[in-house]
């Protein structure tokens, strides 16, 4: 069967179904293609937190407090519930250096106007009853920087409103080739179980499978998949009152410093990042790690001990609360931390929003709107150009 | 990570676990069975009937006694048996992560490298929803049976049982054995669905045996507990029929709706299903070596379809005999003819007319691994 679209989208993950929201609004008419059903893959495998007090002091921080903000917006607007809760995060800084360094990035995203602030153990104690009492300190953000959604239904949300606008969402979609123009390498058309879609722009949005739709252009998406594993508890009473991370891996996550973590052996090599959510549901989400396993995403046992173990560290009581499973997912890790949000010189009409690696949630209300921005022609609401494509073909020519 | 290695892991130590067990342990092979009970026998301790059958298989003697044999034929070959033991998960690598309490009542984590796997977890209880079907006092027909034969605790006093299949009159026998008062049992279809021989005791201790009704709801007290039941007339599409309710006062529902197989580790180890209904829903695929699709990996009773426990029994002691035929302890012609008789032995048990439709069913499974299982899977 023939079918014509304006635009296709490929992946219903929070960046696709965001993407396909914002051009169907633009007035498109838009394809939403997905291999399985919509946020089956990374987006309902993840936590679900967008916040800037991960990001880099500067362009970082703004986009992530712009994608917060714009959260807000969407939530008022959409009728589809996708469980908007802002909460405060607390970086929680086990020793003197990592408080010092904490208090450095936080003095320098004062200087931006970001109302972060630091707090020591005894005000930690106060605002975290059940935390560990010998930690050194934490970086506070308020609710303003620091959002928690539910990443299943904030994928329905943008399908379902997208929907009411005249979306056409194909789930179980299997793409078998794109045909591209012989003359000009342009996009042309889709070919799939659901016939050939007609199309002059395919923007792919599918994440850790990104490069396999690449591969059908001839191009190469240097997307890794990286898996990250949690943990959930029984439902309990609640434990904890913010989000919590701890900031010594995101020191030592950063090659440039020279940091370690008085860790065990396991925790090292499990590469264990510790952070808590209290669900709306009443159960715990203890996580978590990176690590390259190729597509598996199995969790494994050595993950789950070491990550039990860390949670104990910070969060005493956890020994009596019991782990009901676990689920590990993977995230579309690329070398330079960056996404990729652009379009492709040498295939016209293609386009690539992917690459989030962790920040996929927190990033696809803004992904969706700059997408939407460049196949309009319009400027985008803040200076992406470090998110584009070229800067691996650029980077290959460089090296060749 | 401490991580110990062994031949054989066998999960589940009910009649298939327990004489996959022992199979493989007189063919030599260093055994190691868990179960997350407090006793072994899985659902054996709890029939105190005579099973009917051949001689060959047990007929006349009593699950509870079967159970009490095994158990000692499993520790004289040797086999390891780790009770209050629960396998938490099957990991990458073929590491399986067992929860195991020790007697000091504390709690240790081990997980065990086994070269071959025998996952014999049987199967759980279906439910029927009706409204308040979660109030306490609402319980499966097998877990009241547990609390009485095994647990010596009434449920409660009065009773009704929803299903009339051999397990809802049985139970509803060793319920008034036990004291309770059976006020009804409710079976939506026009006849009963166990044997006659069962539904005649049951007939002659004066139950009512309402056919063609079923339970649409739990009354419950001011705890929440249960109160009573209403029962409604149901019509040819199993549809309560307004204006038939009636309330029968009682403070037990136990529901006898039949069972599924226990699939959770065994999808976690990675093998195929399909889903079979006469066989209870999800079913690994398996060869006539009970092996699944992938390799090392073999089930045996009711996790590969809910029949009963003397099939189960021989399906264990295939899974074994193959177990150790991988492990190099027995050659395959030899494995071959220990197979083949009792292939032939199931046959037998696989006949009338409940038995014709699982031997179908079984030759459909093997018929379906065959056809889809090109090169197994590694388990790892």
């Amino acid at each position: 069967m023939e079918k014509f679209y304006d635009i296709v989208v490929i992946g219903a993950g929070a960046i696709g179904s965001s993407v396909a929201y914002h051009l169907q609004e633009a007035g498109f008419s838009v394809a939403l293609l997905e291999k399985k059903d919509v946020a089956s893959g990374s987006s309902s495998h993840c936590d679900a937190v967008g916040l800037i007090c991960d990001k880099l002091p500067g362009i970082d921080t703004k986009m992530g407090q712009a994608s917060i903000d714009y959260f807000g917006v969407l939530a008022k607007k959409f009728k589809y519930d996708f469980e908007y809760n802002p909460k405060g995060c607390l970086y929680i800084c086990e020793t003197k250096p990592e408080f010092d360094a904490a208090s450095e990035y936080c003095a320098k995203q004062n200087a931006d106007g970001y109302p972060l602030r630091m707090v020591r153990t005894k005000e930690l104690t106060e605002m975290e009853p059940y935390i560990a009492k010998d930690l050194y300190g934490a970086l506070y953000t308020p609710s303003s920087g620091s959002v928690a959604v539910n990443p299943y239904k904030l994928c329905f949300a943008f399908v379902h409103e997208a929907k009411e606008l005249g979306l056409d969402c194909y789930t179980y979609c299997n793409i078998s080739k794109i045909n591209t123009n012989a003359e000009t390498n342009a996009v042309e058309s889709i070919e799939t179980n659901y016939g050939t879609f007609h199309t002059k722009k395919i923007v792919d949005c599918a994440g850790v499978w990104a490069p396999e739709i690449g591969k059908l252009v001839g191009i190469d998406i240097p997307i890794e998949p990286r898996k990250g594993t949690n943990l959930v508890s029984e439902q309990t009473p609640q434990l904890c009152f913010h989000k919590i991370l701890e900031y010594g891996y995101m020191m030592s996550k950063f090659d440039s410093i020279n940091f370690k973590r008085a860790v065990s052996p396991l925790v090292e090599e499990q590469n264990i990042a510790f952070n808590l959510e209290y669900t709306m549901a009443h159960n715990l989400l203890v996580g978590g790690n990176r690590l390259f396993r190729g597509m598996d995403t199995r969790s494994e046992i050595e993950t789950m001990k070491a990550i039990c173990e860390r949670a104990m560290r910070f969060y005493p009581k956890l020994r009596d609360i019991k782990c009901i499973r676990a689920y590990s997912g993977v995230r579309p890790f690329v070398k330079d931390h960056l996404p990729i949000v652009s379009d492709v010189d040498s295939v016209p009409g293609f386009y690539i929003a992917a690459g989030h690696e962790g920040d996929g949630i927190c990033f696809s209300p803004i992904t969706g709107k700059f997408v939407k921005q460049i196949i309009c022609g319009e400027p985008t609401d803040f200076d992406i150009s470090k998110l584009d494509y070229a800067r691996f073909e650029k980077s290959k020519a460089m090296a060749s | 990570m401490s991580i110990k290695m062994t031949d054989l892991l066998v999960i589940g130590a009910g009649p298939a676990g327990l004489s996959a067990s022992i199979e493989a342990a007189r063919l030599g092979a260093k055994v190691i069975i868990a179960d997350l009970n407090m006793k072994p026998g899985g659902q054996l301790f709890k029939q105190i009937h005579k099973f009917f059958g051949s001689s060959a298989h047990h007929s006349g003697t009593r699950g509870i006694d079967i159970g009490r044999m095994l158990l000692e034929e499993a520790k004289s070959a040797g086999v390891q048996i780790w009770l209050k033991s629960t396998v938490i998960g099957i990991f990458p690598g073929g590491k399986v992560s067992i929860e195991r309490e020790m007697d000091d009542g504390t709690t240790e984590l081990v997980t065990l490298m086994p070269k071959e796997l025998v996952i014999a977890t049987g199967a759980s209880e279906n439910a029927i929803r009706f409204k308040n079907w979660t109030a306490p006092g609402v319980m499966g027909a097998g877990a009241a049976q547990t609390m009485i034969n095994v647990n010596h605790v009434k449920p409660g006093n009065k009773v009704v049982m929803l299903g009339s299949g051999n397990v809802g009159l049985i139970v509803s026998y060793q319920l008034m054995q036990a004291g309770c008062d059976v006020c009804a049992l409710v079976e939506a279809a026009p006849k009963v669905g166990g044997y006659a021989v069962h539904a005649a005791k049951i007939r002659r201790a004066g139950v009512p045996i309402l056919l063609r009704h079923t339970i649409i709801e739990a009354k419950t007290d001011s705890n929440g507990t249960v109160s009573g039941c209403v029962t409604a007339e149901v019509d040819d599409h199993f549809n309560p029929i307004p204006g038939t309710e009636e309330t029968i006062d009682c403070d037990v529902i136990t529901i006898a709706a039949g069972l599924k197989p226990t699939m959770d580790l065994i999808k976690l180890a990675g093998c195929k299903l399909t889903f079979d209904g006469p066989f209870g829903g999800y079913v690994p695929i398996h060869n006539e070596k009970m092996e699944t699709s992938v390799k090392g990996v073999f089930v045996a009773g009711d996790s590969t379809g809910v029949e009963e426990a003397n099939t189960a029994l021989d399906e264990g002691k295939i899974a074994g005999i193959s177990a150790a035929e991988a492990l190099g302890l027995i050659s395959e012609t030899d494995a071959d003819e220990k197979r083949k008789e009792i292939w032939n032995r199931l046959d037998s048990l696989r006949m009338g007319p409940f038995g014709q439709r699982r031997k179908i069913e079984k030759e459909h499974l093997i018929d379906l691994y065959n056809k889809e299982v090109k090169e197994q899977k590694a388990f790892a």
